[in-house]
C-alpha cells in the first residue's frame, strides 16, 4: 500500500471509532461517554479539541501576516496550505465544542444573549468571525474552476489585505483570550500555571506554535506525497521560531520569579514534574534543536523539532484546561478512552479533508500525483523485481469503507452499556455468601450471634446498594429454604442475562413502596357479595375514586385490633415502607409529645447524615428491635469498604 | 435589604432537616451516589448538604450567593445572573452548557446533570420565590436548632460579631463570607477552620470578576492596536518596496540608455 493509502485507512478507522462514540455521546449524554465530574467539569475536549485546536490553527494568521503584510514573498507557496490548515482547524474546534457543550443546539445563543464581560463570550465571537475570514480567504481556491464565481473571486482579492489584517487582529484577541478564560480561577489553577500574564503567554506560544505547525505540516505532507522537503525555505521560519520561543521561556520564568512562585519548581509535586515536561517539550527542546544551524537545516531534525514543539504546546493547553487543577475532593480526572477516541477522530476527519483538498485543488503550486487518481488502474507489479507498484483506487476505497465500518462496530462493542455508565453508579460492595458456611470479607466477625451491633451471623449477605455505608442483611440460607431449595437459585441469579446477574431486592419485594387495595371492590359491589350501592361508600357528587371514599373502619369496626400501631386511615392499605415507619415513628411521635422532646420524632433521628431514606439508623440499637429480619448495620469505616 | 444566611456551626446538630426541607420545597428528586460526585453531598438534586467535618462539627454547604459572583461574570450568554433581590440564578433557557460557571466558582458549588441527555447546571436558588414573597428560605425555616438563620446581611454580620465577642473561646475570630472574594450572602461562624469549603486555602478580598477586567477592557485596544500596527506596517513596507522598485527601474533605465 502506498503511504497515503495506509495513512487514510488509519484515519478512516479513527473516524469510524469516533462516529460510534459520537452516537453514544448524543444519545446518552456526557456522563456516559466522559470521565468529567463536578470536580473537573472541563476535560480533554476543552483542553485538546478547543484550546489545542485553536492554537494548532495559529499558522494561518502567522503565515498570512508574513507574506501579505511583511511582504516576504518567498513564503507564498505555503500560504494556501497554512490557511487551509487554519480553516479546517477551526472547523474541528467548533465540532469538538459541539461534543463538549451540554446543550450544543443552543450554541447560537452567543449571537443574541451577550455578556461582554465574559472571556468566553469574546472567544466565541472571535472564533465565529475568524472562521468567516478564513472561509473568505480560502474561498478562491476550491472555486478556481467555476467561471460563474469569477467576479466574486476578484472582489475577494481586492479585500485580501483588509481580510488579512482583520484575521491577525481577531487571532490576537482570541488566542490570548483563551488564556484570559483562566484568569478568573486563581484558586483553582496550580500556581505554576496561573498568572495574570496568561493571555500574553498564550499569544506568544500560539505564534511559536503557528510557525512550528507550518514546518511540521510541510514535512509530513512532503513525506506522504514523496515531495522534496522544503527544508531550505523553512529554515528561516525555524530561526524565527527560536526567537519567539526564547521570549516565551523568558516571559514564563520572569513571570514565575515576579510572582515569587519559583520554589514550586523544585517542590517535587507531580505538577512540578508536569511543568518541566511541558516546558521541555514546548520550548526547551525545540529551542535547542533550532538553535543549532546543523539541525535546523536538516530535514529530519527540523521536522522533529517542530513535532516536539507542537506536542508541547498542545500539552500546555491540556494542562491549563483541566490537568493542572489543584483539585479538592472529588474524583481525579483522567480522560476516558471515548474522549480520546473522539478527539483523535475529529483530528483524523480534519486531516482527511486536508488531504482531499490538496489532492483535488491547487493548494500547492502543483497538485500531487494522486495515488488513486485513475479508478480503472489495475494493480501493477514491477516486471523485474516483482515489487508492488500501486493500488487501484477502488481497492483503497473498499479498505477505507471496511475500516470505517469495522471501527464503528468495534466502537459500539467497546462502549459496553452506556445506559449503565450514564447513571454513574459505582459498583456496590455486596459480600459473597456461601450458604451456612458463608463468610464475610468486610472485617465483620462471622461467628457472632444476632443481637450484637456490628456483627453478623453466618450465611448472611451485607448489601449496600447505594453505597451510603448503611445496608441491609440478607439471609441467604433462609431464602433458599423458603423458595424451594436447589430450584430457587434461578429466582435471583439469572445466569443467562448479561449485565444483570442478580435480581434486585425489589424484584420480589415489590410492595415496598406500593400501596395496595385493602378491600375487594368487585365483591363489595356484586349482588352476590355485599351488594352495596356506589353511594354507600363513595361520597355522592364526587368522582368515584379512592380519594372520595369512606374509611374501611367506618363499617369494619373490628378491622384494627385495639392497641395496634398501624392505622388504616382510608381505602388504601399502607405500603411496606409506610408500615415500617409506623412501627417506629408511631411510638416516637407519642413519646415526643408526652416528654416534650420533639427531636426524637424527626426524620433525622433515624435517617442520619445523608438524605437517602434507605440509610435508616441502626435498627438494632433500638431497645424495641425484635430479633427480626431487618438489620441495618452501623456504617463500616471507609477503608474497609474500599 | 440584602438577604443573607448566617450559619453557626457550633449550634448545628447535623440533623439534616435543612436538606430535607430544601428537597421538598424545590421538588428535587432522591439522588444516589454517582461517579462524578464531589464527595460533599451536593449534587444536581441536592442543593444543600450537611458535611460531617472534623471535631464533631457539622457544616451546612450551599451556594454562597457572592455579592460579586465569578459565575455570573464567566457565563458567556448571561444565563447565570445576580437578581436584584440577591440570589444568583441560572436562566436555563439561555444556557449553552459550557460549564464555565462550574470552573469559575471558587467554592465549587454549581453541579451538572451528567446523567441527562439534556443537562443543566443546578444549584441553590436561595428559595428566590419565597424570599421575593417576603418569606425565608426553606432551610433556615426548617432548622430546629436555629443554627442557620435568615436576615439582612448587615444585621447578620453584626450578630455574628456579637456572638464571637461574647464567646471568644467558642468561635474562631472570623466570619467566613464577610470579605472573601468580595463578600458572600451566606456567612459562617465556627469553632473550626472552614477553609475546606473553598478551592484555595487563602482567599483574597478582591472579587474574582476583577481578575478578568484588565484583560477584557484591553480587548478593543488590542484589536484596534493590532489592526493599526498591521495596517501601518503594510503601508510602510509596501511603500518601501514600491520606491525600491521605482529606483531599480530608474537605474535599469539609466543603465540601459548609454548602451543604446
Amino acid at each position: 500500500m502506498d503511504r497515503v493509502v495506509r495513512l487514510k485507512l488509519v484515519l478512516w478507522v479513527m473516524v469510524g471509532l469516533a462516529a460510534a462514540i459520537a452516537t453514544a455521546r448524543f444519545a446518552f449524554g456526557l456522563g456516559a461517554t466522559t470521565h468529567l465530574s463536578d470536580a473537573t467539569p472541563w476535560g480533554l475536549w476543552v483542553g485538546f479539541d478547543v484550546m489545542g485546536g485553536v492554537a494548532l490553527a495559529a499558522g494561518g494568521f502567522v503565515v498570512t501576516a508574513t507574506v501579505y503584510i511583511f511582504k516576504m514573498e518567498e513564503y507564498h507557496s505555503i500560504v494556501r496550505p497554512a490557511v487551509l490548515t487554519a480553516f479546517l482547524g477551526y472547523v474541528a474546534v467548533v465540532v469538538g465544542l459541539l461534543f463538549d457543550l451540554g446543550l450544543p443546539w443552543n450554541i447560537w445563543h452567543l449571537t443574541i444573549y451577550w455578556n461582554p464581560r465574559s472571556p468566553l463570550f469574546e472567544v466565541g465571537w472571535c472564533v465565529m468571525l475568524y472562521l468567516t475570514v478564513l472561509m473568505l480567504e480560502f474561498f478562491p481556491v476550491p472555486t478556481e474552476g467555476i467561471s460563474a464565481l469569477a467576479s466574486l473571486r476578484r472582489f475577494l482579492l481586492t479585500l485580501r489585505i483588509p481580510l488579512v489584517i482583520l484575521g491577525v487582529a481577531l487571532s490576537t484577541l482570541h488566542q490570548s483570550s483563551l488564556g484570559s478564560l483562566f484568569l478568573i480561577m486563581p484558586y483553582r489553577l496550580y500556581p505554576l500555571w496561573y498568572s495574570p500574564l496568561l493571555p500574553v503567554l498564550f499569544f506568544i506560544s500560539a505564534v511559536a506554535l503557528g510557525l512550528m505547525m507550518v514546518i511540521l505540516e510541510s514535512h509530513v505532507t512532503a513525506y506522504l506525497y514523496r515531495r522534496k522537503p522544503e527544508t531550505g525555505l523553512l529554515a528561516p521560519l525555524g530561526a524565527a521560531t527560536r526567537w519567539v520561543l526564547a521570549v516565551y521561556v523568558a516571559a514564563r520564568f520572569g513571570d514565575l520569579a515576579a510572582r515569587g512562585q519559583l520554589h514550586y519548581l523544585a517542590s517535587g509535586a507531580w505538577q512540578a514534574k508536569l511543568f518541566w515536561l511541558e516546558l521541555a517539550l514546548m520550548a526547551i527542546l525545540p529551542l535547542a534543536l533550532m538553535s543549532a544551524t546543523r539541525f535546523r537545516r536538516q530535514a529530519g531534525w527540523q521536522g522533529a523539532a517542530a513535532a516536539i514543539g507542537v506536542a508541547g504546546v498542545v500539552l500546555n493547553r491540556i494542562d491549563v484546561g483541566g490537568l493542572a487543577d489543584i483539585g479538592r475532593g472529588g474524583p481525579l480526572y483522567a480522560p476516558k478512552w471515548t474522549e480520546i477516541a473522539v478527539s483523535l477522530g475529529i483530528v483524523a476527519a480534519a486531516t482527511l479533508a486536508f488531504l482531499f483538498m490538496i489532492e483535488h485543488f491547487r493548494v500547492w503550486e502543483s497538485r500531487p500525483a494522486d495515488p488513486e487518481a485513475d479508478p480503472r488502474k489495475l494493480p501493477e507489479f514491477d516486471k523485474v523485481g516483482f515489487t508492488w507498484l500501486g493500488t487501484p483506487a477502488v481497492a483503497g476505497r473498499v479498505k477505507y469503507s471496511l475500516g470505517f465500518v469495522f471501527a464503528a462496530g468495534a466502537g459500539f462493542a467497546l462502549l459496553g452499556s452506556p445506559l449503565a455508565a450514564r447513571q454513574g453508579s459505582v459498583p456496590a460492595p455486596v459480600h459473597r455468601a456461601r450458604g451456612d458456611a458463608g463468610y464475610l470479607r468486610s472485617g465483620v466477625s462471622e461467628a457472632a450471634s444476632l443481637g450484637q451491633p456490628g456483627e453478623l451471623p453466618r450465611g448472611v449477605l451485607y448489601i449496600d446498594g447505594d453505597l451510603t455505608r448503611y445496608g441491609v442483611t440478607f439471609y441467604h440460607q433462609r431464602e433458599i429454604e423458603r423458595n424451594g431449595r436447589e430450584k430457587s437459585c434461578v429466582l435471583c441469579h439469572h445466569m443467562n442475562m448479561p449485565h444483570d446477574q442478580d435480581s434486585g431486592c425489589y424484584a420480589c419485594h415489590r410492595d415496598m413502596y406500593q400501596k395496595s387495595d385493602a378491600s375487594r371492590h368487585d365483591w363489595h359491589a356484586s349482588p352476590h357479595g355485599a351488594n352495596l350501592a356506589c353511594v354507600e361508600c363513595h361520597e355522592p357528587g364526587y368522582a368515584r375514586t379512592s380519594a372520595h371514599v369512606k374509611p374501611c373502619a367506618d363499617c369494619h369496626k373490628n378491622l384494627v385490633p385495639a392497641g395496634a400501631t398501624i392505622e388504616i386511615p382510608n381505602y388504601n392499605a399502607v405500603s411496606y415502607v409506610d408500615a415500617m415507619h409506623e412501627v417506629c415513628n408511631g411510638c416516637h411521635v407519642k413519646v415526643a409529645a408526652r416528654e416534650k422532646k420533639p427531636e426524637i420524632a424527626r426524620c433525622a433521628e433515624c435517617h442520619k447524615g445523608r438524605l437517602n431514606f434507605s440509610d435508616t439508623r441502626h435498627y438494632l440499637y433500638s431497645p424495641h428491635a425484635p430479633a427480626g429480619r431487618l438489620v441495618i448495620l452501623p456504617p463500616p469505616k471507609v477503608s474497609e469498604v474500599h | 435589604m440584602k438577604p443573607a444566611i448566617l450559619t453557626d456551626t457550633t449550634k448545628c446538630t447535623g440533623c439534616s432537616e435543612c436538606a430535607i426541607a430544601c428537597q421538598r420545597v424545590n421538588r428535587l428528586e432522591r439522588d444516589i451516589p454517582r461517579r462524578w460526585d464531589f464527595g460533599d453531598g451536593l449534587s444536581a438534586e441536592n442543593w444543600c448538604s450537611v458535611v460531617d467535618a472534623a471535631d464533631n462539627t457539622f457544616v451546612r454547604k450551599q451556594c454562597r450567593h457572592c455579592l460579586d459572583p465569578a459565575c455570573v461574570d464567566a457565563c458567556p450568554v448571561g444565563a447565570m445572573h445576580k437578581t436584584a433581590a440577591g440570589p444568583v440564578l441560572c436562566d436555563t433557557s439561555k444556557c449553552i452548557g459550557c460549564r464555565y460557571c462550574m470552573m469559575a466558582c471558587p467554592f465549587g458549588i454549581p453541579r451538572y446533570e451528567w446523567s441527562n441527555v439534556v443537562p443543566y447546571v443546578r444549584k441553590c436558588v436561595l428559595c428566590y420565590d419565597r424570599i421575593k414573597a417576603g418569606g425565608q428560605p426553606a432551610c433556615t425555616e426548617a432548622c430546629p436548632a436555629k443554627a442557620t438563620i435568615f436576615g439582612d446581611r448587615d444585621e447578620l454580620l453584626a450578630e455574628a460579631h456579637r456572638r464571637i465577642r461574647r464567646n471568644p473561646g467558642k468561635y474562631l475570630d472570623r466570619v467566613w463570607g464577610e470579605s472573601e472574594v468580595g463578600g458572600t450572602s451566606v456567612l459562617y461562624i465556627s469553632g473550626i477552620d472552614l477553609s475546606f469549603l473553598t478551592y484555595g486555602e487563602h482567599f483574597g478580598k478582591e472579587p474574582l470578576p476583577q481578575t478578568t477586567t484588565l484583560a477584557m477592557e484591553s480587548v478593543p485596544f488590542a484589536f484596534l492596536g493590532m489592526g493599526a500596527a498591521m495596517g501601518g506596517l503594510y503601508w510602510i513596507i509596501e511603500r518601501r518596496n514600491r520606491l525600491q522598485a521605482e529606483k531599480a527601474a530608474g537605474e535599469a533605465k539609466g543603465q540601459r540608455e548609454p548602451e543604446k
